[in-house]
């Protein structure tokens, strides 16, 4: 028997525009007093109109195209109608019939996702339940969503995983979505059901549509627990998809499990039909050029280019190419010596394990312009030249990057250049021997702990002296 | 001097040369209206203090030598369905009862900018579905004429203001025929614009792809003026048009009849057409004819389905439009609830009035799963036929003549049980509106029961400089429009 889950993803993304999707009003709403960032439009009030925001439309077209779709050249919105008390209209203002772009590809290291669509239309308010009562907070309603539809082309939770971190780092690079799974901005609703082979019989399990998961790790988990729970239902009644048993479930994040939410959502009407108060869109080839036009490079060309033209490794490639600003660091940082591969080879190791590791740490963001490309280049020749040690570039990076140190006067300050005389290693060797009894007892039964001697010596030395010396001179040592 | 049967601009020209004051114009209309309506019953809202405090103002902006605006000193009275900012605005319904709008339409706005003194705001069917006013929440109003009478809808407190004189103009709208038909009924002018010509942004939506915001009075000449303030594009409604405003009221005599083309066509003359209107409207074609204008038998082959697609496409907006009618942000509501589809059902239940259920349970079911192929789907292709007929009629003629509605007013409770026969009335009207069309509405004589009726001229696209100029000149050759009822004989 051959089991293959088969999944689905609609990703909604809200974007970062200054005006709602509809009117003027401030978008912004995370921890914005309640109410506060309302007018008639958004509040649904008689007589309001909505006049579609262009940013908006340039960038869903803009992320449709950076998903390799096709950008359909008449447009419309349509409404999409339901009640809700956090739906003011009693309709939202969505597409359907005629999204911006449509049929892209997502490729998951060679795996292709095909996307079904990439549309525009309008995020609704927040209900807060409060004891027995239902507060509303209009603030997010009209806020512009862009929801991208997966075809059922994703076989994993980690597959999932992988495709939503690609989509967030798109939608990062196009800087049009702070997408982030945790506030809001970023919400996800996998479909998923089972292919399931017997013999040469193939049976589908029912259609589930998981809502509510807030977090990557949810998705993941509440994925992996409905294919789980759809192979053990099918076991137990052997019921197959058809046309009216798609279901609803929800994701309860304390039990770890999905409940039931709505049966039977193949009948769910919508009535859908053209919105009356928006003339329909036209983009002309020129239009979608012009957009075309202000696409940056994306994640996947440039580690591309990384590995071709820098001769990076794939792994550090995707490291650098992380985030844009990331990436446009790394660049800026390698400026003055541009072509010489070596040289960027070895910005590349002291980029991540020095500058991104110490920025993780303290829980910063990389800042371009405090990345300062001569002292860099500088950096890079003491090392090569075996001036510093490869741990005391990594710190100079550090030092140039946030107090803006001349390295060469700062390695020189600290005592940082490094020791090649034998002679001043051989001294603090023996000191090393002399204060660390049990570590030299330790190395005589097990010769591969000279490591932690070695560390020692460093340590003692600032990190100055040779290490390859200092190990030879060592293991000399403890020999005689 | 009678200052209640004066036009916008002997008006502002009795102010500039202070044969009156806007104060003493203002006092005239309240008083009349005190008088008056309780048997015209137009009003749902009178704003004397806002009238009068409007009118101060105008008065002081002359005696400082200030430049005063086109519409200065002349009463306004406005459709429900217009957002009133601070004052309330019902449209005509239950479920806007109380309801006092944080701020106005644009049309209202660009009026009042120009020195229009608000009187108050008039019953209509509500949120303007009907044809007789007779479907308003509050009460029913009757036509200056004979008081037995309806005044025609859903403009109908428009159309009785003005013809009652109670206000110098008043402003409506008209979605399927609600502007011209009262107009008619009344024996007063009407003007339906282009669609887009006006904003929408701030009247509550009937049918946003019909909906289009114009104004009533005594005469052509009125319109044009209205007209010219009010229109333009509005950055709020996103269908509001660029095309840019011509002076309507300087090009009164722009157009010569001497071979103008004007076109009738048949459908609108057919069996179903009282025979006294069409003789009425034949004898006004017949004056153009006389004074050089060539008449043109033509066929809008797609009128007897207009009305079908519009009783399509226009509940299926309406249906929607209405949702946000739940009882939850505005408007009255129950207080208690057992769940939130109780709370809806309850809210909608109790404060719709049955026509307004009606149109949402047919537009929720054109648009149904399965339904919508073949109502709103098929209503949509018929809607551009339409569209393309007139642009093929407009080829061979200037402008289209052809009844307003096939039969003068009727007496109020007739009808009001045949929903499907108060369809009908919008016979000759909604084509124009499925279309987008312009359409002025002028009277043009009365039946035996001296009962007024009118003609429309239908243009193409942008053209009501064309409808003005031409319904002027006709108004220059006739004084049907300065007739007025006997009202003050009731007592």
């Amino acid at each position: 028997m051959t089991i293959t889950p088969i999944i689905g993803i609609e990703a909604h993304i809200e974007l970062k525009t200054k005006t709602k999707m509809f009117c003027g009003c401030d978008a912004s709403h995370f921890h914005a007093d309640p109410n506060t960032h309302t007018c008639p439009v958004c509040l649904g009030l008689p007589g309001a109109l909505p006049v579609p925001n262009k940013t908006a439309c340039e960038w869903c077209i803009k992320l449709g195209l950076a998903l390799g779709c096709r950008v359909n050249h008449s447009s419309f919105f349509e409404r999409k109608n339901y009640f809700y008390p956090d739906l003011p209209k009693g309709y939202q203002i969505s597409q359907y019939l005629r999204p911006f772009t449509v049929d892209g590809i997502l490729d998951l290291d060679g795996h292709k996702i095909r996307i079904n669509r990439v549309h525009l239309e309008e995020d609704t308010g927040k209900s807060v339940h409060l004891g027995g009562d239902t507060l509303l907070d209009f603030n997010r309603s009209g806020v512009p969503l862009v929801e991208i539809v997966s075809e059922p082309d994703i076989n994993s939770p980690e597959e999932a995983k992988k495709y939503l971190l690609k989509v967030q780092q798109v939608v990062r690079y196009l800087g049009i979505s702070d997408a982030d799974i945790e506030k809001g901005s970023m919400r996800c609703e996998p479909t998923i059901n089972i292919k399931i082979e017997d013999g040469d019989q193939t049976f589908y399990t029912p259609l589930v549509e998981i809502k509510n998961v807030a977090s990557l790790t949810g998705v993941m988990t509440a994925i992996q627990f409905e294919i789980d729970r759809q192979i053990a239902q099918f076991q137990e009644d052997k019921i197959v998809k058809n046309s009216t048993n798609k279901t609803t479930r929800g994701w309860d994040a304390e039990k770890q499990q999905t409940f039931l939410q709505r049966e039977k959502e193949g009948s769910a009407d919508y009535r859908y039909f053209p919105e009356p108060d928006i003339p329909p869109i036209e983009f002309t080839a020129n239009d979608v050029e012009a957009v075309k036009s202000t696409l940056p490079e994306m994640p996947d060309q440039k580690i591309k280019r990384y590995i071709n033209d820098f001769g990076l490794s794939d792994y550090d490639s995707n490291l650098i190419c992380e985030s844009i600003d990331s990436s446009e660091a790394f660049e800026y940082g390698i400026s003055v010596f541009s072509t010489e591969k070596e040289n960027i080879k070895k910005f590349a190791n002291l980029y991540i394990n020095g500058l991104k590791e110490h920025l993780n740490k303290e829980n910063k963001e990389i800042e371009k312009e405090k990345i300062n490309p001569e002292q860099v280049f500088k950096v890079i020749k003491m090392a090569s030249g075996n001036v510093v040690s490869s741990s005391v570039a990594k710190n100079l990076i550090v030092q140039s990057y946030e107090f803006g140190v001349d390295v060469e006067n700062y390695a020189k300050e600290n005592n940082l250049i490094q020791v090649s005389d034998t002679i001043v290693i051989e001294e603090m060797a023996k000191k090393v021997i002399t204060d660390n009894p049990k570590a030299v007892a330790d190395y005589r039964k097990k010769p591969l702990s000279v490591g932690f001697l070695v560390g020692q010596l460093m340590k003692a030395s600032k990190g100055s002296a040779n290490p390859t010396l200092a190990k030879e001179i060592l293991e000399k040592l403890l020999s005689q | 001097m009678e200052l209640n049967n004066l036009t916008i601009t002997k008006i502002r020209q009795g102010l500039l040369d202070k044969k009156f004051t806007a104060v003493e114009v203002a006092t005239n209309y309240l008083d009349r209206i005190n008088k008056l309506d309780q048997e015209v019953r137009a009003f749902i809202t009178v704003t004397p203090e806002i009238a009068l405090e409007q009118a101060k103002l105008v008065d002081k902006k002359i005696s400082e030598g200030k430049d005063i605006g086109r519409l200065a000193g002349s009463t306004v009275a406005v459709k429900d369905i217009f957002l009133t900012k601070g004052i309330q605005s019902t449209s005509g319904s239950r479920v806007l009862e109380g309801y006092i709008p944080q701020y106005s339409s644009t049309v209202f706005e660009k009026v009042m900018s120009e020195d229009a003194i608000l009187i108050g705001k008039v019953n209509c069917d509500p949120f303007a579905f009907g044809v007789s006013t007779e479907n308003s929440g509050y009460f029913s109003t009757h036509n200056p004429w004979d008081l037995s009478r309806i005044p025609g809808g859903s403009s109908g407190g428009s159309a009785a203001a003005v013809a009652a004189t109670f206000s110098t103009f008043a402003l409506g709208s008209d979605t399927g025929g609600s502007i011209r038909q009262p107009a008619a009924m009344c024996g007063v002018s009407g003007i339906k614009v282009t669609y887009g010509r006006t904003s929408r942004y701030g009247v509550t939506s009937m049918a946003s792809s019909f909906d289009t915001m114009g104004s009533l009075s005594s005469t052509v000449e009125d319109l044009a003026l209205i007209t010219e303030t009010m229109a333009g594009i509005d950055p709020h409604d996103a269908t509001s048009s660029s095309e840019s405003v011509p002076a309507y009221s300087q090009l009164l005599d722009k157009v010569s009849l001497k071979g103008l083309k004007i076109g009738l066509p048949k459908e609108y003359f057919s069996e179903a057409l009282n025979p006294e209107i069409k003789q009425k409207v034949m004898e006004a074609a017949q004056l153009y004819q006389k004074h050089g204008a060539t008449l043109v038998d033509i066929s809008l082959p797609s009128t007897s389905l207009g009305i079908d697609v519009y009783y399509i496409l226009v509940p299926s907006e309406i249906s929607a439009n209405m949702s946000r009618y739940d009882g939850l942000r505005f408007g009255p509501s129950v207080r208690e609830s057992k769940d939130l589809i109780s709370y809806y059902m309850e809210n909608r239940g109790q404060f719709m009035e049955p026509e307004v259920k009606r149109r949402i349970i047919i537009g929720t079911y054109a648009l149904s799963s399965g339904y919508y192929d073949a109502y709103y789907l098929k209503a949509s292709k018929v809607r551009t036929v339409i569209k393309q007929e007139f642009q093929d009629v407009f080829q061979k003629v200037d402008v289209i003549l052809a009844p307003v509605c096939p039969s003068t007013a009727w007496p109020l409770g007739q009808k009001v049980n045949d929903p499907l026969q108060m369809y009908l009335e919008d016979v000759f009207t909604v084509c124009i509106n499925v279309a987008g069309l312009p359409s002025l509405a002028v009277p043009c004589g009365f039946d035996g029961q001296n009962l007024p009726l009118g003609y429309q001229l239908i243009g193409n696209y942008f053209t009501e400089d064309r409808l003005f100029s031409i319904g002027h000149q006709y108004q220059q050759l006739t004084d049907f429009h300065l007739q007025k009822p006997k009202l003050n004989n009731i007592k």
